[in-house]
């Protein structure tokens, strides 16, 4: 549960958060969110993403290490592989030294990025460890969340990264890379991250289920990794949520559909039935009780669009159907009513069923 | 009040003696005479009011008529100032009007009545004070002005504050001074009669106070002027003349210093004046030309009755501006340059508002020439609409055929977008009316529907209204998209109304009245009855969609004894609707005037409307039987709420509706 | 004497009646120990608030009970003043920041640091943080939510946040993931009818079955709704009889005669009319959006199949123009008049089909 703390960069609070749970922490021992207890200790460790374990295992067996650009959705362990990276070339002791973290939620405007940055590039680091072992003779910083950093900031970056190249090696990480400016994405080598497959998803979550003694059933776990789309993170944390929700009892699919927000599928799918051959009155009556409900409009809207879009309509249907799909969710996001925007989507594709008939 | 330009340049005129003067002037006879009569002279390019400079009943030796005329330097205004009634270019019932008003209440002095005060308004240079100045000298009384003092600041020289004392060194000598010197003036022009000195005629002991300039303490604390005023009222032995020009860029200066109520109040009276009417305006500023030829000898060209027409209609109505025109254009070495004056030959511009003021149902042709396009390159004034005509403008749409040839056709399934060429430029319109665009939105909005007939087009003038809105919506860049905003609404409803869409088959709509927007009172009610809403009850926790939409209804219906008498009457007021009454009730129509210069006074609209909706609360609750909000009615009383059918109320209510249009 | 809303509000959450499974869960939570920020949403008068109460109280005893309204004044760095209205009990504070329009920022800021930052005056409750309860998280500005999210994770040792809202559609991604988000979806029709029951029961009043199911349907399922009409029910008739007319406010009565003036006529006389009462409407606190939404519902059921569709499309579209423009009247009347337009056409069309 205490991944609510964290969200999209899990590593970002946590010069915070020790600094904070030093007083309370000696009163109480806090659970550790277990996106943080489980993220992986080593490159190795790393699931599912090859090429990007490669290159760092190298720079782990002393070659140079390269600016680097991870992208991907998020929860596919972008953050996790670089801190894992940096935490066994530094070792315990020497990465808090070493490793400059800054996310979207510090202050990161062009004079952070010329002064904290620059300030930290310019400290020349020995080549050793303090236990001996030899260390690369440069600190990183990685920025997370770059895609956040307005055009400006990034511009004053690239500069910085050049001069610096003898000392500091960068970490950009995005969720999209065009968002990057081009000098930068040049400078950097990119790798992308891949959603996870499901069967890796599911082989972790099974992995924590056991050591955190959760009883489970099949569907839960396959629920899980359905609602998480690849975000091995957000899947995760549902797990954690469910656990705590539901005491000592089994985890059960209903139960993971609901923390996540769902809506099942049944019920999409019986709007859908309904559009396709009901009449106006019953969807007004549908789309009442779905809203009734409390579900979000978003959240139908996106399940909506999966369904249609594999529904058996012709190419000129669908395209009538998400052309309005497009303006309900800009509607929606403007703030407009949901229940009368769901009934003009609903309306749209009734009357698009109807032409087929 | 006078336009910025004439204040100023009469307040620096009076710089130096000014401030003690209203008071002690009279001590002084022989100083206050070149001040108020003759200073023209000394100071021709500061004095600028039009026929201000009627001669001082105190000063004005009849010599000095000629005098000045002799100077060819001084400023045609000042020569041919009025000197009687028939040289006054106001409308002779206007004038009248004032004498009644002076000789009534100059004579009920005797009797001790109070102070009576009158307020005369219209536009600048329609001959306010030029009327006030020859009346008050035909009827023998001398005229005590006031004019604002100088604030020390900005004084360099010493002389003034010895004037008081000079070894006390008082600074800040604040804009409430102003107030307290004006107060004092009145007290004193009040109480002291006129010192008699010798030589002095002795009838002149009649005398009217004049009051053109006023502190400005009273445009932010209008009540402070009330105050005075009702004190003057209670002790006052002279009559009292207020001056406030009218313009249309919203100076709202009579309305704002003299509310209805403190008018009614303190038995103010009211006399409007128009402007100048063309034909004596014309007669003269032939005169005015004929004399100066006569007297000039050559040093002057006489322009030719075309150029005094233009002049004419270029100053709509402003005789002062009119004049300088026409100085201006006579001097020799300006007249080759002719053309400046004609820049659109052949089309005579009507002055738009006195075009509107002469005859409403005008001809074609004479609309013909009130194209908005063209104006005078020099001297002219803007030709500003007033907002009833520029609605009217709109609203109206007039057009006019295409010559056959030029006429563009559109595709046969267009067609019904065929319009025939617009007489008016929407953008032009809305500009001359001195409003912002979402103002002038609004009151189209409230005023469109009775130019529509057709359903249809109706639903598209409304759809184009509200793009308006939404095009505006963008806080960040409303400032550009405002006169997009203004020009899709304007020409939206323009092109919408396809009754009117030919000039041929333009039916007359006939006249019909316009209306102040309702909006702006409705969305501060409406914002103002949820802020209340909620900080009554707070205690409830609940936010504030169920709170004004669940609970106070039904706590309307419910009677429960535990709300304080703040609550109870918010329930009374909001929570009810007048299901069973006329529903327009609350919202009186407030017609526009065809002056109105278009800004909402809401502290008095709100106001008046707070009442009437007090009053219509009142009705609404007499005469429904066994009102359902009486919160201490018993708990056993069954709350009835009448429900009349929806057809009879309906009825009902259109009938009354009618009724109220026809009466405004 | 307070309403039956606030007087059988339950109070603790093995009291709540129904959605039981969920306050199980809620108990749960509270015994873990640790608490994340909770994000609570559903529709109006499914219960939040009562949920969010109970919940306070499992966490900290009955002194969550004891409130005080204060008005604050908080200062925005530009130096303007804010005046906001708080609910606050010893352990959490309750506040609506939308209440302060576009500063909702500064007052969500200064004031989850003033609770952030005063320490727990009684270290006899077990709880090392106090909670701030933000109502109407949906109508955050866009600003203010991202500000929450870094203020979120800025004062987690000291301070845990409840956010209650209708929809999450208008919460942003970074928010949510942030909470453990709980639904509370409306009751069902059998279960507003149990809590009515239960109340009249505590009332000493006799509730026919018919009755209840007819208000609880009338309520469209809203039960603080369903209370205060089963209050008024009993202001208007006692003994209750099973066929009894449910009274209606006031505003849904005018609205219904609204929307039979449209349907009746279509003119541009009506139009006026029309306008005149939805001015009514708006004095008297009917946001904008409930009326256009009344509005709907009521022409729908006045018109046709295809009509229908339309009409959604119409409304949808204005609703939308009224949530952004400035002047809610332009768009309200722009429905109107378009309705007016395409049911004229309707019926004329109609008419046609019949005579030929």
């Amino acid at each position: 549960m205490q991944a609510f703390l964290k969200g999209s960069s899990s590593q970002s609070t946590k010069p915070q958060k020790i600094k904070a749970a030093g007083p309370s922490g000696e009163k109480k021992q806090r659970p550790i969110p277990w996106v943080e207890k489980y993220r992986p200790k080593c490159v190795d460790e790393v699931a599912f993403q090859e090429e990007v374990v490669a290159v760092l295992k190298k720079s782990l067996e002393g070659a140079d290490l390269p600016n680097l650009l991870f992208y991907g959705p998020p929860g596919t362990g972008k953050t996790s592989t670089i801190l894992a990276a940096a935490r066994e070339l530094y070792g315990p002791e020497l990465f808090r030294q070493r490793v400059l973290e800054l996310n979207a939620s510090d202050e990161r405007g062009i004079q952070v990025v010329r002064e904290k940055v620059k300030n930290f590039a310019q400290l020349t680091v020995a080549g050793s460890r303090a236990d001996g072992k030899p260390c690369p003779p440069f600190k990183i910083i990685i920025l997370d969340e770059a895609d956040s950093m307005t055009n400006a900031a990034q511009a004053a970056l690239r500069r910085t990264m050049e001069k610096e190249s003898r000392t500091t090696r960068f970490c950009l990480i995005c969720n999209y890379v065009s968002r990057i400016i081009e000098p930068l994405t040049s400078r950097c080598s990119k790798f992308r991250f891949r959603p996870l497959a499901n069967d890796v998803q599911e082989e972790r979550l099974l992995n924590i289920c056991e050591k955190e003694n959760i009883k489970y059933t099949k569907e839960a776990i396959q629920a899980l990794v359905k609602v998480s789309d690849g975000d091995l993170r957000k899947a995760i944390t549902f797990l954690q949520s469910v656990a705590r929700l539901n005491g000592e009892k089994e985890i059960t699919e209903s139960a993971v559909i609901e923390i996540a927000g769902v809506v099942p599928s049944k019920l999409v799918d019986g709007l859908l039935q309904i559009c396709y051959k009901g009449t106006f009155d019953k969807m007004e009556i549908a789309v009442k009780s779905l809203i009734d409900e409390g579900y979000a409009a978003t959240q139908v809207l996106n399940q909506i669009h999966d369904a249609i879009i594999d529904a058996s309509l012709n190419d000129k249907q669908k395209s009538a159907i998400t052309d309005k799909m497009a303006e309900v969710d800009k509607c929606l996001a403007d703030g407009a009513d949901e229940y009368l925007q769901l009934m003009s989507l609903c309306a749209v594709i009734m009357q698009q069923a109807s032409q087929s008939s | 009040m006078m336009s910025k330009l004439s204040l100023g340049g009469k307040a620096s005129a009076s710089k130096l003696s000014s401030w003690v003067e209203p008071a002690f002037g009279e001590l002084f006879p022989g100083r206050r005479g070149p001040r108020s009569g003759g200073d023209s002279g000394d100071k021709p390019a500061k004095r600028r009011r039009v026929k201000s400079s009627a001669p001082n009943p105190e000063s004005g030796s009849p010599s000095r008529r000629q005098a000045p005329r002799g100077e060819p330097d001084e400023p045609w205004v000042e020569r041919y100032a009025p000197r009687s009634q028939a040289e006054l270019a106001v409308h002779k019932k206007k004038v009248e009007e004032v004498e009644t008003w002076l000789t009534t209440h100059l004579d009920t002095k005797a009797s001790f009545k109070g102070g009576t005060v009158l307020l005369l308004t219209g536009p600048s240079g329609c001959g306010k004070t030029a009327t006030v100045q020859v009346l008050a000298k035909e009827l023998d009384c001398r005229v005590q002005e006031w004019c604002n003092p100088n604030l020390p600041e900005y004084r360099t020289d010493d002389s003034f504050r010895q004037m008081f004392d000079p070894d006390s060194r008082f600074n800040g000598f604040q804009s409430t001074s102003q107030t307290g010197a004006f107060q004092d003036f009145l007290l004193r022009a009040n109480k002291y009669n006129h010192l008699q000195m010798k030589g002095d005629s002795q009838a002149s002991d009649r005398k009217v106070i004049l009051v053109e300039d006023f502190p400005n303490q009273f445009y932010r604390q209008p009540g402070c002027l009330h105050d005075i005023l009702r004190s003057f009222a209670r002790t006052g032995r002279c009559p009292l003349v207020f001056i406030v020009s009218d313009s249309q860029s919203g100076d709202r200066g009579s309305r704002l210093l003299f509310p209805k109520d403190v008018q009614d109040e303190l038995a103010i009276s009211n006399i409007s004046f128009n402007p100048v009417a063309p034909t004596s305006m014309m007669k003269l500023l032939s005169r005015i030309v004929t004399m100066e030829a006569g007297t000039s000898g050559g040093r002057v060209s006489i322009p030719d009755k075309s150029v005094l027409e233009q002049l004419c209609s270029g100053s709509s109505g402003d005789v002062r501006s009119a004049i300088n025109s026409l100085q201006f254009s006579s001097l020799n070495d300006l007249s080759l340059d002719k053309s400046l004056w004609t820049l659109k030959k052949g089309k005579i511009p009507a002055p738009s508002r006195k075009g509107f003021m002469k005859a409403k149902g005008k001809s074609k042709s004479s609309q013909n020439t009130d194209m908005l396009g063209d104006s005078q390159a020099i001297g002219g004034k803007d030709a500003s609409l007033f907002l009833f005509r520029a609605l009217g403008k709109i609203l109206y749409c007039k057009r006019e055929t295409f010559e056959a040839a030029e006429a563009p056709r559109l595709p046969a399934h267009l067609s019904e977008h065929q319009r025939d060429k617009l007489l008016l430029d929407p953008e032009l319109v809305v500009e001359r009316s001195h409003m912002s665009g979402e103002l002038f939105s609004l009151y189209l909005q409230q005023n469109y529907t009775d130019f529509f007939s057709d359903v249809d087009d109706i639903a598209r003038a409304s759809e184009y209204l509200s793009d308006a809105d939404f095009l505006t919506a963008e806080w960040s860049s409303r400032t550009t998209m405002l006169e997009y905003g203004t020009s899709v609404a304007t020409r939206g409803l323009i092109h919408s109304n396809s009754a009117r869409a030919k000039a041929d088959s333009q039916s007359s709509v006939g006249f019909r009245p316009l209306h102040k927007p309702h909006w702006l009172l409705v969305s501060k009610k409406h914002k103002e009855n949820c802020h209340a809403a909620q900080s009554l009850f707070i205690s409830f926790c609940l936010n504030p969609v169920s709170l004004q939409t669940e609970l106070l209804p039904y706590l309307a219906k419910l009677s429960n004894p535990m709300r304080n008498p703040a609550q109870i009457a918010f329930i009374q007021d909001v929570a009810h609707l007048p299901l069973n009454i006329f529903s327009g009730s609350r919202l009186r129509l407030e017609a526009l005037t065809d002056k109105d210069p278009g800004l909402i006074d809401t502290d008095s609209e709100n106001e008046e409307t707070l009442q009437s909706e007090a009053t219509a609360e009142n009705e609404g609750l007499s005469t429904e039987p066994g009102p359902a909000s009486s919160p201490d009615a018993g708990v056993d009383l069954p709350m009835s709420q009448p429900q009349p059918t929806t057809t009879e109320a309906l009825l009902e209510e259109e009938d009354l509706l009618i009724e109220e249009y026809e009466s405004d | 004497m307070s309403l039956w809303v606030d007087k059988y509000r339950p109070t603790s959450l093995g009291k709540l009646d129904y959605h039981r499974e969920q306050a199980n869960q809620l108990k749960n939570l509270v015994q873990c120990g640790d608490f994340p920020h909770l994000l609570v949403y559903g529709p109006s008068g499914a219960g939040k608030k009562t949920r969010i109460v109970c919940l306070l109280r499992e966490l900290y005893g009955a002194g969550v009970e004891k409130l005080r309204i204060e008005h604050q004044s908080i200062t925005a760095p530009s130096k303007k003043k804010i005046e906001i209205d708080t609910i606050a009990s010893n352990y959490h504070l309750e506040v609506n920041p939308s209440d302060a329009g576009n500063s909702d920022r500064v007052v969500i800021q200064e004031l989850i640091k003033t609770v952030a930052q005063s320490q727990q005056i009684q270290s006899s409750t077990q709880r090392e943080f106090k909670v701030v309860l933000l109502t109407e998280v949906d109508r955050l500005t866009k600003d203010a939510q991202h500000a929450l999210r870094r203020t979120m994770e800025k004062y987690m040792s000291t301070c845990r946040l409840i956010l209650c809202c209708n929809s999450t559609s208008k919460v942003i991604a970074p928010i949510r993931s942030r909470c453990l988000a709980v639904r509370v979806p409306l009751p069902s029709v059998e279960e507003v009818c149990s809590v009515l029951a239960n109340v009249c029961k505590k009332e000493g009043l006799q509730l026919p079955p018919e009755l209840a199911r007819q208000i609880a349907e009338k309520s469209g399922r809203n039960l603080r709704k369903a209370l205060l009409m089963c209050e008024a029910c009993r202001v208007q008739q006692y003994p209750f009889s099973g066929e009894q007319e449910i009274p209606e406010t006031d505003w849904e009565v005018y609205l219904k005669e609204t929307a039979n003036a449209i349907v009746s006529q279509q003119s541009p006389q009506r139009l006026l009319e029309v306008r005149a009462r939805l001015y009514e409407l708006l004095t008297h606190c009917i946001p904008p959006e409930i009326i256009i939404k009344g509005l709907v519902t009521e022409l729908l059921s006045n018109c046709d199949g295809h009509l229908k569709a339309e009409v959604a499309q119409m409304a949808a579209f204005y609703e939308h123009r009224l949530q952004l423009g400035n002047k809610a009247i332009y768009h309200l009347e722009a429905f109107v008049a378009k309705f007016m337009a395409i049911y004229k056409k309707f019926m004329e069309d109609g008419l046609d089909n019949f005579m030929f």
